[in-house]
């Protein structure tokens, strides 16, 4: 079906979409295992984030961002059962996410989620949220140096 | 909880088509091997909640916070 259909979120207003812009997680995102289905919207213009917002429940949205924006070197190792799990075959073409973290009004504060990547497969558009074994990496990886707090009290 | 008292080699088996042997125990660690279906995820529980409690954090973040 390439009718377009409408779905009101609440931090976006309403979106449209067709079918074939759905994603799927077949197993949700881990501690979300109810919300299976997805669109991923742009931030704005040439930002590098955008949205996973599900189409199950208007208010649940995350912020991803494509973590080679970030940490270039980033290259987790994942278990061929987890990368099986997708049904992934070395050529699919897939796109890795992480969920970023912002507390309200402390964007300097922003983290990214490094040990629990998102892996979209492009073609069948279907995601997984991979739980890493790989010690290198933490939920809570900081993309902006830690605030200087005593230069921030002096300005 | 079940308690149940295994040795080296020893393992259990959970419902159909799931067991966890006990490989080596040295001092504190123990090394669990796991078969399970391709179905069945296996992690550690630690992990597991903290990538469990950073999207309930992530699920939270309000678009005016986004930097440009």
């Amino acid at each position: 079906m390439n009718e377009t259909q409408l779905f009101d979120t609440t931090r976006f207003g309403t979106v449209g979409y067709i079918d074939a812009d759905v994603v799927l997680f077949e197993d949700g995102l881990v501690g979300f295992p109810e919300h299976k289905r997805f669109l991923l919207l742009c931030h704005k213009p040439d930002s590098p984030f955008r949205w996973l917002q599900s189409l199950d429940e208007p208010q649940l949205a995350f912020l991803i961002t494509d973590p080679v924006n970030w940490v270039q070197a980033y290259a987790p190792v994942v278990a061929a059962e987890e990368v099986g799990l997708l049904g992934l075959v070395e050529s699919s073409p897939r796109l890795v996410y992480v969920t970023v973290t912002i507390p309200a009004g402390q964007p300097k504060e922003m983290t990214l989620n490094l040990a629990g990547p998102i892996v979209n497969d492009v073609e069948r558009r279907i995601a997984i949220q991979l739980v890493l074994q790989d010690e290198t990496y933490t939920t809570k990886h900081r993309v902006f140096p830690q605030a200087n707090r005593v230069s921030a009290v002096a300005a | 909880m079940l308690v149940l008292t295994r040795k080296v080699h020893q393992s259990i088996v959970i419902g159909e088509g799931i067991e966890v042997v006990v490989l080596e125990v040295r001092g504190e660690q123990v090394r669990l091997g796991i078969r399970a279906p391709k179905d069945v995820t296996v992690h550690r529980k630690e992990v597991y909640q903290q990538i469990r409690d950073e999207n309930r954090s992530a699920s939270e973040v309000r678009p005016e916070d986004v930097p440009d």
